[in-house]
């Protein structure tokens, strides 16, 4: 039912490769606003995040909101409204989810639909209490399996990949204790960049193994944050951001495949872990340019959990099935490993900004401006899969 | 009295099938593909005829997982919860009895039987099979 197609070869006129670069980053306080959240205030709603995240945006890029002809904006807000609020006239945009938001700004400066896209994405989801599991469980309407299972006594977000973990504990022999690597790396990672809402949260292997289950075996802390906040990126052609006079980080290329086939009942997941997509997607982005795992200098993967990590080390070839543990205890994921992973902390330590966060972090280690810079970054990968999804997009300095 | 929420006009026959005490999933008329969860067409054949046919009860295990946080009002924890693959070769998730946690393994045998949701209706779950035939 799954399995992969033809290899896809682009080729050179049809190509998005290496054409658009970042130029601009910003996002909300997610610190200041996760406290205030917590006392009972709502500093602002998802436009609001999202427009501080775009002025800081605008200003880090070094150009004036007038220059915007393209807008896509998160799942949270209306692409209309936020048009409307933000004072933009597009000649193009839409909405996205944060992978295809990359991927549909490549498109729109590749065709010449638009050539400076600002990307929005703001959530008030900690403030608004959305709710990811139990009787008001979000995202059914696109993902029956957020909602289906709930007579039956399955729900939330976390409990699916609960699903996925334990079977590949059973199936390869993987622990708790080499899951439990990626959260105290990723707090590590944290510690070190003034942002996260758990810098000053230290954590242990052995305190995560005495943390509390959610939905055993996962822990508390394989769970992400929910807080609220915003990100933006200003992206554009290559060429024209190097007129721009700030380093432009180019996209060197991205890729998808999607696995929807039984998804309802957790099929793509607990029979192949998502790896017919990860297998597709990594052929095509590491062919694309020239490299592969090993020629990484860092790794930002989607974690809305940490299992997310391993899944995609063993999907993406860094190392074997079944031999994630010992991959990232032998190679070091955290501060000073060889494959730094999630560095500005993730979803579990930094911001739960539904992978947008991500992005800017690319940004960050690749200019050098990351709370704990990886040494001599100039390739980045970043890997998504949630709900069958596979992304993969390869960020680059010359 | 609540009912399970339907998501599709083909969920009633599947629920009213477990108040029976036989749950029946839909199987494509022109190419014999089971589905499950219920819907409107076969995703291997594309055709919107289909009968309803029961299932064994018989199926294998693929994962568990057990709640100790409660997130629904009729599941306190701790709630284990198992997916397995029904002999029809589609996946089946709900819940088995908690004390049963302990002697799951992946392909390890379960059964449907039937038991009450507090909302007032059947719902399928498992139970560890006997090893006898």
């Amino acid at each position: 039912m799954n399995a992969p197609q033809t290899k896809i070869e682009a080729t050179s006129d049809r190509s998005l490769d290496n054409i658009s670069a970042v130029v601009g980053i910003g996002h909300s306080d997610w610190r200041a606003d996760y406290a205030a959240v917590r006392g009972g205030g709502k500093p602002t709603d998802s436009y609001g995040y999202g427009a501080v995240s775009l002025k800081r945006a605008l200003a880090d890029a070094g150009i004036d909101k007038s220059e915007i002809d393209g807008l896509i904006v998160g799942s949270p807000t209306s692409y209309e409204r936020a048009s409307e609020l933000y004072g933009l006239a597009p000649r193009w945009g839409m909405q996205a989810d944060s992978s295809q938001a990359i991927v549909a700004a490549m498109m729109a400066v590749k065709s010449g639909l638009c050539e400076v896209v600002a990307l929005v994405y703001g959530n008030d989801q900690q403030s608004a209490k959305v709710q990811y599991g139990g009787p008001q469980a979000m995202g059914g309407g696109s993902n029956l399996s957020y909602v289906y299972h709930a007579p039956f006594g399955l729900t939330s977000q976390g409990a699916l990949y609960a699903l996925m973990q334990r079977r590949h504990m059973e199936l390869t022999g993987a622990t708790e204790s080499d899951l439990g690597q990626v959260s105290v790396g990723q707090r590590a990672w944290a510690s070190h960049n003034p942002a996260a809402i758990m810098k000053d949260r230290p954590l242990s292997l052995e305190s995560y193994l005495s943390s509390r289950y959610i939905a055993e075996p996962l822990h508390l802390s394989d769970y992400c944050l929910i807080n609220d906040g915003g990100v933006a990126l200003i992206i554009m052609e290559k060429s024209r951001a190097k007129r721009q006079g700030r380093k432009p980080v180019t996209i060197k290329t991205a890729a998808r495949y999607d696995l929807h086939g039984g998804s309802t009942t957790l099929r793509p997941r607990l029979m192949d872990f998502y790896h017919t997509g990860h297998t597709v997607v990594s052929q095509q982005i590491y062919n694309a340019v020239g490299l592969g795992p090993k020629d990484m200098d860092a790794l930002l993967v989607y974690d809305s959990f940490s299992c997310h990590i391993p899944f995609a080390l063993e999907g993406f070839g860094f190392c074997g099935i079944g031999e994630s543990g010992a991959f990232m205890r032998e190679t070091g994921i955290g501060p000073g490993g060889k494959l730094p992973i999630n560095t500005h902390g993730g979803h579990l330590s930094e911001s739960y900004m539904q992978g947008w966060a991500h992005q800017i972090e690319a940004v960050r280690q690749l200019r050098g401006e990351a709370g704990l810079n990886v040494p001599d970054c100039r390739n980045i990968q970043y890997i998504s899969d949630v709900v069958g999804r596979v992304y993969s997009i390869i960020y680059g300095v010359e | 009295m609540l009912g399970p929420r339907l998501y599709s006009p083909f969920d009633e026959t599947m629920w009213k099938s477990i108040a029976e005490g036989g749950m029946r999933i839909q199987r494509c008329d022109e190419c014999s593909t089971y589905r499950y969860p219920p819907g409107a067409c076969c995703p291997n054949c594309l055709s919107i005829d289909f009968g309803w046919e029961p299932i064994s009860g018989n199926a294998k295990v693929l994962s568990w997982i057990t709640y100790h946080k409660q997130y629904l009002p009729a599941y306190p924890a701790p709630t284990t919860i198992v997916a397995a693959m029904l002999d029809e070769g589609e996946i089946l998730i709900t819940n088995i009895d908690a004390s049963e946690t302990d002697k799951l393994s992946v392909d390890c045998a379960v059964r449907v039987v039937y038991g009450d949701h507090p909302d007032g209706y059947k719902i399928p779950r498992f139970t560890l099979a006997t090893q006898t035939s």
